[in-house]
């Protein structure tokens, strides 16, 4: 699927997986499979209830269907299948179908974001052992971000040093974007999202 | 399933960057794919 994005992005379509899985289970699942930078949702509370309200919500399994629903952007749904939990998608086959879609249905009035990046100042200082600093460095794999200096300020008296005169302080994880520290775990792994894999 | 051709109900759920993705923040700007799959740790 994330091989193929490229090909859904021309199509004008956004890829969004769904399970009932927890964010946490998402980022870690999805950088052990090379990293997932499309969003993957929780429909974790109240469990399943987007998926029921699309009907691919297996109730009595208590998990979702390997289901498809493409809708266009004007809201309607366009195509709507299963192949069953045990069942397998012809991902490229779904990609023909969005593009089917795309010039049938019409192209969206307007444009989607594209990325800005980080710029070449930017610097995530980490530390060692740390939840925060690990979650952080999960979403920076999911997003395919290999172009960022990370610096770990336990095993680094230098970076400890430089976190300090960038920021006056030594909380960590931080990222220091255009000159100003972003600080929390998720206010940091969001910032990076919304430069590097924008939605809407 | 739900019907082809009906209008698409609207969720807001979280994703894997502790974003709120809304069915309305693609709206004329996106077609949207919705990949449902049963657990993480089983094939996509």
């Amino acid at each position: 699927m994330e091989a193929l994005l490229p090909r859904f992005r021309a199509a004008h379509t956004q890829v969004l997986g769904v399970s009932i899985d927890s964010i946490h289970c998402h980022a870690n699942w999805a950088r052990d499979l090379g990293g997932i930078s499309f969003p993957l949702l929780s429909d974790f509370e109240p469990k399943g209830a987007m998926a029921d309200s699309m009907g691919a919500y297996l109730s009595g399994a208590g998990i979702t269907d390997r289901a498809t629903v493409l809708i266009d952007s004007g809201g309607t749904v366009r195509h709507a299948s299963s192949v069953g939990p045990a069942g397998e998608r012809d991902i490229a086959e779904l990609a023909a179908l969005c593009e089917s879609v795309d010039s049938t249905a019409g192209t969206p009035t307007q444009d989607a974001p594209t990325p800005k990046g980080l710029g070449k100042d930017a610097v995530l200082y980490v530390k060692k052992p740390c939840g925060f600093s690990r979650r952080v460095r999960v979403a920076v794999d999911n997003l395919h971000e290999t172009g960022l200096e990370i610096r770990n300020v336990s095993e680094d008296a230098s970076a400890l040093a430089a976190l300090k005169a960038a920021t006056g302080s030594e909380t960590a994880p931080c990222l220091v974007l255009d000159g100003k520290p972003v600080l929390e775990a998720d206010q940091i792994v969001r910032t990076l999202a919304e430069r590097l894999a924008p939605i809407g | 399933m739900i019907d082809e051709g009906r209008t698409a109900p609207t969720f807001a759920l979280n994703d894997q960057f502790s974003r709120k993705v809304s069915l309305e923040d693609f709206r004329d700007r996106q077609h949207v794919l919705l990949v449902f799959y049963p657990l993480d740790w089983t094939p996509t």
